[in-house]
């Protein structure tokens, strides 16, 4: 163990398709296990974390009431045996449309994650792996894209692309990018002189091979820290596009709509419906990013009881450059 | 020191002409027709062909894009930041009325981040895993997942619905009237403290945490110095740079978190500006907002990349 040691900030682990797994669903269910037993506040949290993904899926059959119906009899109503969640100001349903608000928050969460940090997770592959003039331009880009606040960037391109679930994913994805591109990168930077590269590259493997069966696969630990981390941050600047009005067009429930309704709601807002729409992103966020810590723990060891938080990784990064 | 501060600088200066691109893709090509952005699909089919071609015109969107670039940029450098659509008060005024504001939230919130932040930090990384560490620990965690703005609402519902209160809605100078400055500033200095005190508390934590195992405090302990002045004068100082790193790219999370929580407080201040431009789909207002905003957080992290390297030589000989 002399010859190389990993140096940069992410370590390297054994392939995750490792050989001679006895079968892939018992290999699943030891990984869950493993998981409960070390870290059961993270498993606690990524069990809140399905069942906020269920209660998106399931959310017409769960909510009581339809989240558009207007009930003019029951107006600005505080909550009570009827409505557990009281009524907004032209008498929706509070508990059903946070229910539903969820749809909104995980989908728009979960595309940009999807489309954003992959993107630049593949970018950064690519940029790592041939290095040169490419990788050069690569990290300008991204740098400029990076020297933007992610809210700030995230309103001027929903503004400039228009209302709409779709340009929501769009504009939070682009944010994603940076984040994606630089951690993957400097993962790919060290691996890329390991021998069994090498020797892969001595036999004759393809670039595209070499980067598709050899690196790929140890890139996916690090992708999964990102992109759960990811998700949390998505969600917080989903519900704040919502609530400055760029978001996803208002009869459409989601959480940052509904604060930003309750503003409208009268000189003092009622506070159940400021209340209860913050209660649903707090603790889907910290769901997300508690099974985020507890993944990077199991998959990264060596970060383990460390800080988490992606600015907290960016600074490292940062450091470390 | 000095070609490293040159190095920096130029880098600076490069960066913020990509930025300016991108600002200008972003809000002046993909919209496709900035009249549309202005007017709104309904207003825009309103209007005559004469008048879309005479407000193109009157707007200087009918030159090629690369020479509205270079007028963009010129006005900008001229100091000529034009004016709203809809509001008489050009935006260099505008800033000017309410930068100050917003500029005190945010040296306020970054004051506050560090007073509470690092004596937590402290407490946490002397005794780990103690009741003190695990309350910190908790609570840093559940701030990184509270939106501040939300929290900013909570915060005035709670004042209002108990005493009755309700910050000033008037903008109030820090020199003529600092009373109801004061009312104006706190409330979103503190929600945007507290939201980046988290991230430096777990930060500072961590950073103390892997300083103290270092064998130069091993050594200063072993000297006969007592815990304090260890702490003090060898394990803080080394464990607050990459502190300071974060509290850079931190500023982009204050410059942004602005916009709503301003917003959740009714301050009158830059953030809310921006959130009239985007209510109002003024794209030349925004435009110059979101390149404004840009450049402060780039050139604030220049100021702080050049403050690591002043406390930092192994940084400057590199």
């Amino acid at each position: 163990m002399t010859t190389f040691e990993p140096d940069t900030a992410l370590p390297l682990q054994p392939p995750l398709v490792a050989a001679a797994a006895p079968s892939r669903w018992r290999r699943l269910g030891q990984t869950l296990r493993m998981f409960v037993r070390r870290s059961p506040v993270s498993a606690f949290w990524g069990c809140v974390a399905a069942l906020i993904i269920l209660m998106a899926i399931a959310a017409p059959l769960i909510a009581p009431y339809e989240p558009l119906k207007s009930d003019f009899r029951a107006m600005t109503k505080p909550p009570d045996g009827r409505h557990y969640f009281g009524t907004d100001q032209i008498g929706r349903d509070t508990l059903s449309r946070v229910i539903h608000g969820s749809r909104a928050s995980l989908t728009v969460a979960i595309g940009a994650v999807l489309f954003g940090t992959t993107l630049g997770a593949l970018w950064g592959l690519a940029s790592g792996y041939f290095g040169g003039r490419f990788d050069i331009v690569s990290q300008r880009i991204i740098e400029f894209l990076q020297s933007f606040p992610d809210l700030i960037l995230a309103m001027a391109i929903a503004m400039a692309l228009g209302a709409g679930t779709g340009t929501v994913i769009v504009a939070i994805a682009i944010t994603r990018i940076p984040f994606g591109g630089r951690v993957i990168r400097s993962v790919v930077m060290s691996l890329k002189e390991l021998s069994y590269v090498e020797a892969a590259r001595g036999l004759g493997a393809s670039h595209l091979r070499i980067m598709a069966r050899h690196i790929l696969p140890q890139c996916i630990a690090p992708y999964l820290i990102l992109a759960t981390t990811h998700l949390g941050v998505a969600i917080i600047i989903e519900a704040s596009l919502g609530f400055l009005g760029v978001g996803i067009p208002p009869p459409t429930p989601t959480w940052g709509n509904m604060l930003a309704d309750s503003l409208n709601a009268g000189l003092v807002p009622p506070w159940w419906l400021v209340l209860f729409p913050g209660v649903a992103i707090t603790i889907t966020v910290l769901a997300f990013n508690l099974l985020g810590d507890g993944i990077r723990d199991i998959l990264d060891p060596r970060l383990r009881g460390g800080a988490g938080g992606l600015a907290i990784v960016a600074a490292k990064e940062r450091v470390a450059a | 020191m000095y070609s490293y501060v040159m190095r920096r600088l130029a880098f600076g200066v490069v960066t913020i002409v990509g930025v300016s691109i991108i600002v200008f893709m972003v809000l002046r090509i993909l919209p496709g027709d900035p009249l549309v952005a202005l007017f709104g699909p309904e207003g825009f089919t309103k209007l005559s062909e004469a008048e879309r071609a005479r407000y193109m015109a009157e707007l200087g969107l009918s030159d090629p894009l690369v020479l509205q670039y270079f007028h963009w940029v010129g006005d900008i450098i001229r100091g000529d930041l034009g004016r709203s659509f809809f509001r008489a008060e050009s935006v260099g005024d505008m800033i000017w009325r309410r930068g100050p504001l917003t500029a005190e939230i945010g040296i306020l919130a970054v004051m506050i981040s560090w007073v509470v932040g690092i004596p937590v930090a402290i407490v946490s990384a002397l005794k780990p895993n103690s009741l003190g560490d695990n309350i910190s620990r908790f609570f840093s965690i559940l701030f990184l997942a509270v939106p501040g703005f939300w929290f900013g609402m909570l915060i005035v519902l709670a004042l209002l619905f108990w005493f009755g209160y309700r910050a000033p809605l008037a903008g109030a100078s820090l020199f003529t009237d600092p009373w109801n400055n004061l009312q104006l500033v706190i409330g979103p200095a503190i929600v945007l403290g507290l939201g980046q005190g988290a991230y430096i508390a777990r930060m500072a934590r961590s950073s103390l945490l892997e300083v103290i195992r270092e064998d130069y405090v091993r050594t200063a302990r072993a000297k006969g110095l007592s815990r304090r002045p260890v702490i003090r004068l060898h394990a803080l100082p080394n464990a607050m740079l990459p502190v300071i790193t974060l509290s850079g790219i931190l500023m982009g999370f204050v410059l942004a978190g602005s916009i709503p929580v301003e917003r959740a407080f009714g301050t009158p201040g830059l953030g809310y500006a921006m959130y009239n431009a985007v209510r109002e789909r003024d794209v030349f207002v925004m435009q110059n907002l979101v390149f404004l905003f840009s450049v402060v957080f780039v050139m604030l992290n220049i100021l702080i990349d050049l403050t690591i390297a002043w406390l930092d030589p192994r940084i400057r000989y590199r």
